[in-house]
């Protein structure tokens, strides 16, 4: 009996991936996406190094760590949401949507300083080929934070009322928000760290 | 044989000949509007990329940041390709008339609101002007007359790729009016997946943006990201969008309510007459 149990259960748990399938699509679309946008930079950063890091010295490592950790929080908040969500908790639920939501403003409002002081040093979009990738990158990522806040609105409205609460919707906006926090992750690697 | 879908009932036998079943469904046809709106778009994306890439050669785009010179020179190696060319793109624009309509009729075949589709026509119904008529005109205007002066030449040039580039942000819109309704439609027309590879696509037209400072780069009109990337993307979202407009045609029941399912290949073969048209 349990032999024959256990790969069915082991099949039913490979076919499983939290919310809707589709988003799971989306996330390889985006990887190859931004796979394609990081090749760019890397090969152009190859043709010009020294200039690349004569312009990353002026990005302060100590705020791109500081959005790295605020994101975490943000895809941590958002599992607590999940799980919340799936024990039928829907106040607490509810609660680390906000939070979710709350790490995001305070990414976007970090990154919209981090901005206004590299503008404020000259170093703008024309500047050179760095900061047109650093400016292309963060402002294309922050975007997708604010697809985020509208996808964190779907969950919200999902877990405000007994008559919705799709588990399925608020796993797929789950899922929305890791692949955001994801690609800041590669981001902060690439324009960041990597020397 | 009988042919039936919800609402639509044809009675009449299509003849053996592959010819007669042709003129048969022309003629008896339920769906015959709708593949005739298919296969004018299969054609005209198949002759779009001929004619562009290698006709008329202003595909893949040249530097914005050629000197005068270098883009007469370029307008002299492509004298008849760009008048021959963009002759067969006027002769074929009209094409996209029914291209749109079907587009549109995916929309109103959902359970969304008609403003989507009304919205999602009229934008690409005029981004055909700037997106492909004035770049023709403006091209065909700088090679018709190679002794025409080198200034207005270049002035041609930056023209035609401008207005080209230029139409990424209705294709943005349209994108996003396009997967908001796929989101919102309660009758499965078109898988969710398509609406997510839609924001993708969405996303790629912001990225031309840049085309209007950069000259040279990553980010210029010919650009590996601007450009080659965005192509990419487009060129797969457009490959996807037709197979899926074609799935929803086999599946169209001419109701209101979801879309049923394809039947499975036995079934569809014993359908008989249907096929011919695909």
């Amino acid at each position: 009996m349990t032999e024959v149990a256990q790969p069915q259960l082991e099949e039913t748990r490979s076919r499983f991936v939290p919310g809707q399938p589709d988003m799971w699509l989306f996330v390889l679309f985006e990887a190859l996406l931004f796979t394609g946008y990081f090749s760019v930079y890397l090969v152009s950063r190859t043709q010009n190094q020294d200039l690349y890091l004569q312009s990353q010295a002026d990005l302060d490592l100590r705020v791109g760590v500081f959005n790295t950790i605020v994101l975490l929080s943000s895809s941590w908040a958002i599992a607590r949401c999940v799980r919340a969500a799936r024990e039928g908790v829907y106040p607490a639920a509810l609660r680390y949507a906000f939070v979710t939501v709350g790490f995001g403003v305070v990414f976007v409002i970090s990154k919209v300083a981090e901005w206004i002081h590299e503008i404020g040093m000259g170093n703008t979009f024309t500047s050179d080929e760095f900061f047109q990738h650093y400016f292309f990158l963060t402002s294309l990522h922050c975007i997708h934070v604010l697809i985020g806040f509208i996808v964190m609105g779907v969950v919200i409205y999902q877990l405000r009322s007994p008559a919705r609460r799709s588990q399925q919707l608020v796993e797929t906006g789950a899922t929305y928000w890791h692949t955001v926090d994801f690609l800041w992750v590669l981001i902060f690697a690439m324009l960041y760290v990597v020397r | 044989m009988t042919t039936s879908t919800e609402g639509t009932s044809v009675s009449d036998t299509p003849p053996e000949s592959r010819l007669g079943r042709f003129a048969w469904n022309c003629r008896h046809h339920p769906k015959r509007e709708l593949w005739f709106a298919w296969w004018v778009m299969v054609v005209f994306y198949q002759l779009y990329g001929v004619l562009f890439f290698f006709v008329t050669r202003v595909q893949p785009p040249p530097s914005p940041a050629w000197d005068t010179p270098m883009i007469v020179q370029w307008f002299d190696d492509r004298h008849d390709g760009l008048l021959v060319g963009f002759g067969i793109v006027f002769l074929i624009s009209g094409m996209c008339a029914p291209m749109n309509a079907l587009l549109a009729y995916s929309m109103r075949r959902m359970s969304v609101s008609r403003i989507f589709a009304y919205s999602y026509l009229i934008m690409y119904s005029l981004s055909a002007i700037p997106g492909m008529l004035v770049m023709a005109i403006a091209m065909t205007v700088g090679a018709l007359r190679p002794d025409r002066d080198p200034e207005l030449i270049h002035w041609l040039y930056d023209f035609a790729f401008l207005s080209f580039s230029g139409t990424m942000g209705v294709f943005l819109v349209g994108s996003v009016v396009w997967l908001v309704a796929i989101l919102l439609d309660k009758n499965n027309v078109f898988p969710k997946w398509f609406a997510y590879l839609g924001l993708c696509n969405a996303l790629t037209e912001v990225v031309v943006a840049p085309a209007w400072i950069f000259q040279r780069g990553a980010f210029a009109w010919n650009g590996a990201i601007a450009w080659w990337i965005n192509m990419v993307v487009f060129v797969t979202y457009t490959a996807v969008f037709i197979v899926l407009l074609r799935r929803m045609i086999e599946r169209e029941d001419f109701g209101t309510g979801p879309l049923p399912d394809l039947p499975d290949k036995r079934e569809s073969a014993s359908a008989g007459s249907v096929g011919v048209l695909r």
